[in-house]
């Protein structure tokens, strides 16, 4: 694509200007016109192969495929004229002479582009009289099943694995009217990466095993969320019906992982729907812990922390605005602030340079040093005699119990907002139930400084509270004059306060987000005020 | 299976054969010895010479592989992915796609009659049912008892003048009559 040169092209009668290079499908997306195709997909090299694409060219002879044809000055195309439509008529009508039209058992139902487009131009009734071909359901190994009967051919799934996964295990077996996608026995679909291919596809034929028969597409809630699972930050849409999340699925993001999310973070969402939440604020009676209200557990927590310095240990999945709401609770009594992160193995997306799995598997690490946050292993270790430990949605899996009890023993004061209770933290003084990601809106910084939005999906169970409001309250009781419990407002506060996020605001992150200032240091967690 | 005897094309039924499950060790070719040693290596290496890529190479080293065993398993595509660099999923996706590499053992003389439309007019279909008549074979595409025999339609063999042409192995005859099958089948016996 030549950088500077731009085409004039009319695509159903409005003018549009395009780098030259560009094909008809995109330039018409720049029109706003959608043209309908199959095969073609921006983020996979174009095949040409499903002709669902053709469009008219004024004074060409005949019609061109969109997906593989670059405008070229003053060309007049149209996607709605007869020829046109009479060419995807015949293309639809032939993708479902062997289709077997199951859509009231098909998962795909709702979101298939082949039901859709059908519906909207395809032919009322079938010519086709004979026997539909059939060939049995196999499972493709990871998270993938194959219906071959619903299958038409595009390839996107086998162009997937070849040019962007870069581990070539599909293949279209057979041809003309036997084809079908195939791999070879013994080598599955098991990529990190290999359960895009469920998105990818345009119909029903590869399906996720882990929402096989869950929910029909029409009965999900979506959210614009970010993928809490590493630090990579995909941008994903959270689906959920009746209040449980069902599907974790990508939402494209050119800057961050374009069409993709790895199978790490795509089927760990399951934590999002916890059973085992703490759903009202609890204080310490005697030797157990008793449910409060919200008004006498933010004042006990006060208490318990006044007059005294705090060690937080605060997980580096809570959101900038939890963080920094903690970072000013550090910054009004003096203390520290650590967080321990997660490890796996990192799974880069070879096709896609800087879209990996990576191995710090929490969202927010990024957010939580740049607030001043000092990462360990040992969270607990920092913590002086006579302090008040402050652990925050930390269940500190793995910690020892002799470490723990000795913690207990060096803490003035235990004070625990998170959204479960594990056993050690019986031994809190004041616990607050928050919010888990899912029921809250906020931001987190990626590896690369991006800060990016997600949005609420669902509801908390409960008195449960985000976070950053439980702690605007506990910063009231503290003393402090400013009462921000308004996420925006937090931001707003947080963007002033550290340098790196000066200027960001909720609106103009967006759903894109946006990167944080190299430049400016991040500000060290005392001065934080 | 019913004779083949009218059928108007042997593209189903091969079909059916063709995707018919690998259930003994046979088909599974489970004792499979690799192909490209010693002579064969040095034939594939020549080969490689003369390929801008070794993936450019995929169908000639898949000939010499039916060249060797009569047919290509799938122990033989993998040997073929390992020595070519690729995946086994896109050599069988090649292998699938040609008809004529024969993704099941075949017999030792393999019978091609072709059954186009000139040959058929001619009385192809009965040089057909003469064939498996005199070979025992049991129908388009399944191998005779014996082992020695399959016999199978092909679209034009490109020899219409000379109704019916029949290519067995790399042998092509021309003019074959029904008449004419017993003494051609018998001299293979």
């Amino acid at each position: 694509m030549t950088e500077g040169k731009m085409i004039s092209v009319t695509i159903e009668g409005r003018a549009v200007q395009v780098p030259e290079g560009t094909s008809m499908l995109e330039a018409a997306k720049v029109a706003g016109v959608l043209i309908p195709h199959y095969c073609y997909h921006p983020g996979l090299p174009v095949a040409g192969v499903c002709r669902m694409c053709l469009v008219e060219v004024e004074k060409s002879a005949k019609l061109a495929p969109a997906c593989a044809t670059s405008v070229a000055e003053g060309q007049v195309i149209h996607v709605h004229s007869d020829p046109a439509r009479v060419a995807r008529q015949g293309v639809l009508e032939m993708l479902l002479i062997n289709h077997p039209l199951d859509c009231p058992i098909c998962d795909q139902s709702g979101e298939c582009e082949l039901q859709d487009y059908t519906f909207a131009e395809g032919r009322k009734d079938s010519r086709y009289r004979e026997a539909k071909r059939f060939n049995p359901v196999e499972d493709f190994g990871g998270d993938v099943v194959y219906v071959p009967n619903r299958c038409i051919l595009c390839t996107r799934c086998v162009r997937f694995m070849e040019d962007v996964a870069h581990d070539p295990v599909l293949n279209v077996s057979e041809r003309g009217d036997r084809a079908v996608i195939g791999k070879f026995e013994g080598q599955d679909l098991t990529h990190p990466w290999a359960g895009n291919v469920v998105e990818l596809c345009p119909v029903g034929a590869l399906l996720s095993k882990d929402f096989l028969n869950k929910a029909r597409s029409w009965d999900l809630d979506r959210s614009a969320s970010i993928c809490p699972n590493c630090t990579q930050g995909c941008n994903t849409a959270l689906e959920s019906r009746d209040n449980v999340v069902v599907r974790m699925r990508p939402r494209p993001n050119e800057d961050v992982n374009k069409y993709f999310l790895c199978d790490e973070g795509r089927l760990n969402y399951r934590w999002l729907n916890r059973r085992d939440r703490v759903e009202f604020p609890h204080i310490r009676r005697g030797d157990a812990l008793a449910p409060a209200g919200w008004d006498e557990a933010v004042e006990a927590a006060a208490a318990a922390l006044r007059g005294r310095r705090v060690h937080v240990v605060a997980s580096p999945s809570l959101s900038n605005e939890v963080l920094f709401q903690l970072a000013q609770v550090i910054a009004r009594l003096g203390g520290t602030g650590v967080f321990r992160v997660r490890q796996g193995p990192e799974a880069p997306l070879d096709g896609v340079p800087g879209l990996s799995l990576r191995a710090d598997r929490a969202a927010n690490v990024r957010g939580a040093e740049l607030l001043g946050f000092r990462r360990t292993e040992t969270p607990l270790a920092g913590l002086a005699n006579g302090d008040a430990l402050l652990v925050a949605d930390e269940e500190l899996a793995g910690a020892d119990a002799a470490s723990l009890a000795a913690a207990a023993a060096t803490a003035a004061a235990v004070v625990v907002i998170g959204t479960t209770l594990p056993s050690w933290a019986m031994r809190a003084a004041v616990m607050l139930p928050i919010a888990n990601m899912a029921e809250e809106e906020g931001t987190f910084t990626n590896v690369e400084g991006r800060v990016q939005r997600y949005l609420q999906a669902k509801a908390a169970p409960g008195l449960a509270r985000p976070g950053y409001a439980a702690m605007g309250d506990l910063l009231t009781a503290l003393g402090d004059q400013t009462v921000n419990v308004v996420p925006s407002d937090v931001f707003r506060a947080l963007a002033a306060a550290h340098a790196p996020f000066g200027g960001m605001t909720y609106e103009g992150l967006g759903l894109r987000g946006a990167t944080v200032s190299a430049q400016a240091q991040p500000a060290a967690l005392a001065a934080a005020t | 299976m019913s004779a083949p005897a009218g059928g108007p094309s042997a593209g189903p039924r091969l079909t059916a054969l063709d995707r018919a499950p690998r259930a003994d060790a046979h088909e599974r070719d489970e004792n499979y010895q690799p192909v490209f040693v010693n002579a064969r290596r040095k034939e594939l290496d020549e080969l490689l010479t003369r390929y801008p890529t070794k993936m450019a190479a995929l169908l000639p080293a898949l000939w010499i592989v039916q060249e060797e065993r009569g047919w290509v398993s799938e122990p033989a595509m993998a040997e073929v992915a390992a020595v070519l660099g690729l995946t086994p999923a896109y050599v069988k996706g090649v292998v699938t796609f040609y008809t004529m590499y024969h993704q099941h053992p075949v017999g030792k003389y393999f019978v091609q009659v072709c059954t186009t439309s000139p040959c058929n007019v001619c009385g192809a279909e009965d040089v057909v049912r003469a064939f498996l008549k005199q070979t025992g074979a049991s129908d388009l595409g399944a191998t005779s008892p014996d082992g020695r025999f399959t016999v199978i339609e092909v679209e034009c063999l490109g020899a219409c003048g000379f109704a019916t042409p029949v290519m067995i192995n790399n042998e092509f005859l021309e003019s074959v009559s029904a008449d004419r099958v017993p003494s051609i089948v018998g001299a293979l016996k």
